[in-house]
């Protein structure tokens, strides 16, 4: 009763799909295509998303930072208080971090032994996520240690552990980061832990994104360096994420262009398959437009025919797509789930769209010609 | 009045087709009328132009020169979309072909040309043309389903689906058996003088002389008299 009246409404639409299950076939023939079309364009281009994602997680928090530590033409084995200073006066609208470095040996009480990176800092909540504990405004008296390093000392928050001659408690677990970085076993103590180190070893400048720390780079580029004199090095992750951005985008252009030729192939055949027939029934439209059916109703039936095409093709290369995305994403990125993110789950739509488009377009032609092929010629055969 | 008038005048009619051979003239100056209620039937032998001249009674093609008027309008120069409109609303069609959509059902092929037309629904007049042509426990049924004889007489209920004035039938019962033809034929004429519609058909069968109110003969692209 639903299907009757709203079809009713559109006969063209409703003698359409009647004519679709006639030749069920060939119908299928012409829908497997479109498949194949949709299910190119999608999965190339989730593929596409899947490895840029995956890349932008390898380079994780860096994108936004930049690294200052002296350069080759400085005179100083650091970067001095003063440096630091002009640094913050030059830099705005981004967290100004000195940190000093060193390493030690950590031992426990059971007889455990690791080497580890420390790091004195001013800042520890600006350069650290913690997983346990909580990264104090400014790290005054506590520590902060990787939390793969704790785990295999066996130490556990407020365990005290000792640099220096000096017992610091731990307050917090550092998350380990899965790209490249600053990571592996480092022990967050606070700057004072390391005062006889006069010079800082690095500044890192926390910028807003990475085009900011693109400015950033260049800012202290000039202010601080010329051509032959490197006073500070100064290193941004941004512009590489740029180089690896343009690049994940010339090759997800060139996985649409495989896609989409591929749904052209299909296009043809759904123009080959309605010119096929609507020679075939060359005769039945001649009776149509004799007993008074209108050229242009004639044309929305055909058109509709091919529009039908491309929604079935579309819907069921959609499900099929989004079923190869769950795997490319679950091999690629290690989460299936990420699928459903808008940057892949769009081609869904630009495929399913496409097919539509493509094959309406495909139908124009058959449709055209069987509406204005005059009755007489078309009764006679 | 109505009567008499012509629903159907064709006035020295020409119909020439060019072709790479040479041109072949069909049609000869023609004349030709019919008036509401009656059967008129075009013999004639193969090729002297019957079938098109039933084109241009039922507005399928132009005639080269002279003219055609359909209840007293000047249809000779409409333009296609106009002719069509014409078709779909004084004129229906008997094929020898049947011609019916073979994935619609018998009532759904009734109404076809009717379909387009949202506004009316011809559901009910459908089903009543059928019962009236003896099809009334057929409405459901597929055209592979029903003998020569019952898709003709589809084919008949399609043709008076939209009340047309004319109907014009080509070779009617060239399909059909004679017992078929019998009834298919009493039909025809029982409807005939029910909807006071015109009917011009086209026949080499001697059988539907029986039927016809008059017989125009056509040798060679001219009407004998
Ligand atoms: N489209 C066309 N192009 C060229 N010649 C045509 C065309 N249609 C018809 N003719 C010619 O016109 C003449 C009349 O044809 P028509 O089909 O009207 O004959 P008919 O009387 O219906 O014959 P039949 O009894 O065999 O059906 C024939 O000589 C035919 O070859
Ligand atoms: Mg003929």
């Amino acid at each position: 009763m639903t299907r009757l009246g709203l079809l009713r409404r559109f006969p063209s639409v409703e003698i359409a799909w009647q004519n679709l299950g006639r030749n069920r076939a060939r119908t299928g023939l012409a829908t497997l295509g479109v498949i194949i079309g949709v299910v190119a364009i999608v999965s190339l281009g989730m593929a596409g998303a899947a490895i840029q994602q995956q890349a932008n997680t390898n380079l994780g928090s860096l994108t936004n930072e930049v690294s200052v530590s002296s350069g080759a033409d400085s005179d100083e084995d650091g970067v001095t208080d003063g440096q630091v200073d002009d640094i913050r006066s030059v830099v705005v609208d981004a967290d100004v971090v000195p940190q000093k470095s060193n390493a030690t040996t950590l031992s426990t009480r059971s007889g455990e032994r690791t080497r580890v990176t420390v790091s004195g800092v001013t800042r520890a909540d600006v350069l650290y996520e913690t997983s346990a504990g909580v990264a104090p405004e400014r790290l005054r008296s506590g520590a902060l240690l990787s939390a793969d390093t704790a785990a295999e000392l066996g130490l556990e928050l407020g365990d005290p552990v000792e640099y220096d001659g000096t017992l610091y408690r731990l307050r917090g677990f550092i998350e380990s980061d899965e790209g490249f970085g600053p990571g592996g076993d480092e022990l967050v103590l606070p700057v004072s832990a390391l005062s006889e180190q006069e010079h800082y070893d690095t500044v890192t400048v926390v910028a807003e994104d990475g085009n900011a720390a693109t400015d950033i780079a260049d800012t202290l580029e000039a202010e601080f360096n010329d051509e032959d004199e490197e006073i500070l090095s100064v290193t941004s992750f941004a512009g590489t994420q740029e180089d690896i951005n343009s690049f994940l985008g010339t090759l997800n252009l060139a996985l649409l262009g495989i896609g989409l030729i591929s749904l052209v192939v299909a296009s043809v055949a759904i123009l080959n398959i309605m010119l096929m027939s609507t020679i075939e029934r060359r005769g039945e439209i001649g009776v149509l437009r004799a007993v008074g059916i209108r050229r242009g109703e004639v044309l929305r039936m055909i058109l509709a025919e091919a529009a039908f095409l491309g929604i079935i093709g579309g819907l069921v290369g959609s499900v099929l797509s989004l079923g190869a995305g769950l795997v490319l994403f679950d091999v690629l990125t290690g989460d299936p789930m990420l699928v459903f993110g808008w940057e892949s789950v769009r081609y869904l739509f630009y495929g399913f769209g496409f097919a539509v488009f493509a094959s309406v377009v495909s139908g124009l032609y058959p449709a055209w010609k069987a509406a204005n092929d005059p009755p007489v010629e078309a009764l006679r055969g | 009045m109505a009567q008499t008038v012509n629903v159907i005048e064709i006035e020295n009619v020409v119909k020439r087709y060019e072709s790479g051979q040479g041109v072949v003239e069909a049609l000869k100056g023609v004349d030709f009328h019919a008036r509401h209620g009656e059967m008129v039937t075009i013999i004639g032998p193969s090729g002297s132009g019957k079938s098109t001249l039933l084109n241009m009674i039922g507005l399928l093609d132009t005639p080269t020169e002279g003219t055609v008027h359909l209840d007293g309008t000047d249809v000779t120069d409409f333009t296609e979309d106009e002719l069509t409109e014409e078709r779909r609303s004084k004129l229906g069609f008997v094929f020898q072909a049947f011609h019916l959509l073979p994935m619609l059902t018998a009532v759904e092929n009734v109404e076809l040309p009717s379909r387009w037309d949202t506004s009316v629904d011809r559901r009910d007049r459908a089903v009543d043309l059928l019962e009236r042509v003896g099809l009334g426990d057929r409405t459901t049924h597929t055209p592979e389903e029903l003998s020569g004889g019952q898709r003709q007489r589809v084919a008949i209920a399609r043709a008076l689906i939209n009340k047309p004035d004319v109907v014009l039938a080509d070779e009617p019962t060239g399909n059909l058996d004679q017992d078929t033809s019998d009834t298919v034929l009493t039909e025809l004429t029982r409807l005939k003088d029910d909807e006071g519609v015109a009917i011009v058909a086209v026949t080499h069968d001697e059988q539907l002389l029986e039927y016809t109110d008059r017989v125009v003969e056509l040798i060679d692209g001219r009407i004998q008299s």
